[in-house]
């Protein structure tokens, strides 16, 4: 059977999204098809502004409302800013802010490096991260890329370009989970935390 | 250790196999193509989770599921239950043949279960050990430098519990490097970047070399003891290893040290290799980017087996390569055993056939010895009636598998 044109074209369009297969993307479009309620137009005015209402930061490349220059945290007087928190994007800012536990700034990188798909340092904002560390007032800069392989290198290419400022670089430490069980950690992850071991105080 | 229960669904001629198997010798008889090869087939895939015979692994599942395979989900299964040490565990490993979208083909994903948990393959490999010596396999010897680098590594992820895992990393920051280089050499760039897929490459890297070193020494020693057994002392056989980043100093420009030099590398550190190799790499990044890709580092290792200080893969006589397999893939189930504490299941497909009177019956001898064989013939009486009593003999027909009563008592 060949479906309405316009089903099609939102089947398909529901497939490009990440995590989404041709079984779900029919599924979902069938059931925004028999919703009576408001559901699809509500859907389709929060698409419509999602990419004319939401901007990014000028500083930290964070995500904030269209007219802004800087976010929130930025522009936040009581926010450290001497400390400055590199993130691979605006997801793992939002899980950093959860914590409430970070006072210092952010800076979201858009990306790792990734040579296999064609990702250098010019495709990421490291060249704004660079100016703005320049710019001084920077004392510690924690590198909290992902412990995957392309974030280490992110963060190992990095460290290499903060060198000459002379400031603090950190990593984020890695090892266990908090409330984890040893006995079902893998063996990469206790080989780290065995290598990052602290001293107890 | 040693398999209690088999059982197949839609692998290789097998539609549907169960196979209650006891702990001994076990001989498969039976004409060519009916089934004997992919009965040892499917027992080593589960200690590899990968094809001796196949890189492709959808060609493992029976053709008729293959053809459905396209219209519909379509599995092949294997499970096994095993004794380790005083431990019995349960095995399984599906092989799912699946359409991608609609008319985009279909793709294999494997599933592995231990214990009737779902496991990542990197978990799980070095569980349940088989070693397995097939005619074919005189390619070790003959072949390229790949057919050696893969067989290496198949007996060392089952042996070192990290290996497999390293190895993968490995392999995906070689080709992240190399992705790099390609891009240096084709629109230039900074080649300071490099840098930063060096200390993954080298920190990897020196990990895998320093445990082939381990194993290539062990494994040697194992191999030159059968091996004079074997050929009555006539024959003196070495296993050469040759990284392709040589951690050791070599004689004024040349790369890796001469075959008949002898070396020992075993009282290397791991930070030691790790910082010759950065520092090599260094040396030679012009060249790599002249070239576009890594050039030194494990996957260039070369592994080179020596008779009486002739190199066999180049020399060696076809009796000689096949003599000195065996004498390999004894000593690798004497390493395994060694290094695990535990037999492996050991499979011999049609390899009575390639060995003279005396060399048969010192294999029957060392496989008495043995947990479980499993041994594939075209003819009996290639085996001494002494083997036979010992031995369970199954027929093979048509994919399916029937006890056959003792032809020596029928005489």
């Amino acid at each position: 059977m060949i479906l309405p044109d316009p089903l099609q074209k939102l089947i398909n369009a529901l497939e490009r999204l990440p995590g989404i297969g041709p079984k779900s993307a029919s599924r979902l479009a069938f059931f925004l098809l028999r919703s009576g309620d408001d559901l699809a137009d509500e859907l389709a005015q929060a698409l419509h502004g999602l990419k004319e209402r939401v901007a990014f930061c000028q500083e930290c490349f964070n995500i904030t409302s269209a007219g802004r220059e800087h976010c929130e945290i930025c522009d936040d007087p009581r926010r450290d800013s001497t400390l400055l928190c590199v993130v691979e994007d605006a997801l793992d800012v939002l899980s950093l802010e959860r914590t409430g536990g970070f006072p210092g700034k952010y800076h979201v990188l858009h990306g790792v490096l990734s040579p296999i798909e064609g990702i250098g340092p010019d495709d990421l904002k490291i060249q704004p991260l660079i100016e703005r560390v320049r710019r001084g007032g920077i004392k510690e800069v924690i590198l909290a890329t992902n412990p995957s392989m392309e974030g280490d290198a992110t963060a190992l290419y990095l460290r290499q370009r903060l060198e000459p400022f002379g400031l603090r670089v950190t990593r984020l430490a890695r090892g266990l989970p908090v409330g984890g069980d040893l006995e079902y950690a893998d063996q990469n992850t206790l080989l780290r935390a065995l290598a990052g071991r602290q001293e107890m105080d | 250790m040693y398999l209690t229960h088999l059982s197949l669904t839609n692998f290789r001629s097998f539609a549907r196999l169960d196979l209650e198997i006891p702990r001994r010798a076990i001989l498969l008889v039976g004409s060519n193509a009916q089934g004997k090869t992919s009965l040892l087939e499917a027992v080593y895939f589960l200690a590899a989770f990968t094809s001796f015979q196949t890189h492709a692994d959808r060609q493992l599942l029976h053709f008729n599921t293959v053809r459905e395979a396209k219209n519909q989900v379509s599995v092949g299964r294997l499970t096994a239950d095993y004794q380790r040490g005083t431990g019995k565990h349960h095995l399984e490993v599906r092989l799912i043949l699946e359409p991608v979208g609609v008319g985009n083909g279909i793709r294999l994903r494997k599933e592995i279960l231990l214990d009737k948990v779902k496991r990542q393959a990197h978990e799980v490999i070095g569980h349940f050990n088989a070693v397995i010596f097939a005619p074919q396999m005189s390619q070790i010897l003959e072949g390229g430098p790949d057919e050696r680098r893969r067989y290496i590594n198949m007996a060392l992820a089952q042996t070192f519990p990290a290996y497999a895992r390293t190895l993968s990393e490995y392999h995906q920051a070689l080709t992240q490097r190399n992705a790099l280089l390609k891009t240096l050499n084709e629109k230039g760039g900074n080649s300071e970047h490099l840098s930063i897929w060096d200390e993954p490459l080298t920190r990897l890297g020196s990990q895998i070399i320093l445990w082939r070193i381990q194993a290539l020494q062990e494994l040697e020693i194992q191999a030159r003891r059968i091996h004079s057994q074997i050929t009555r002392g006539k024959e003196v056989l070495r296993l050469v290893y040759q990284p392709s980043y040589e951690p050791l100093p070599t004689p004024a420009g040349q790369i890796s040290l001469p075959l008949e030099f002898p070396v020992d590398r075993s009282g290397l550190a791991p930070e030691e290799i790790r910082r010759g190799f950065a520092e090599k790499l260094e040396k030679i990044r012009a060249e790599e980017i002249a070239r576009g890709q890594t050039l030194i580092g494990p996957h260039r290792d070369e592994v080179r087996f020596l008779a009486n200080g002739i190199d066999l893969g180049d020399y060696g006589s076809r009796g000689q390569i096949r003599t000195a397999l065996l004498s390999v893939k004894l000593a690798e189930v004497a390493w395994m055993q060694s290094r695990t504490g535990e037999w492996p299941v050991i499979l011999l497909d049609e390899v009575m056939a390639e060995l003279d009177i005396q060399r048969r019956a010192d294999l029957l001898n060392y496989l008495a010895e043995a947990e479980q064989v499993l041994l594939t013939t075209t003819d009996l009486h290639l085996f001494t009636p002494e083997f036979i009593r010992q031995a369970l003999v199954w027929q093979v027909q048509d994919g399916k598998i029937a006890p056959q009563n003792d032809p020596a008592e029928e005489e």
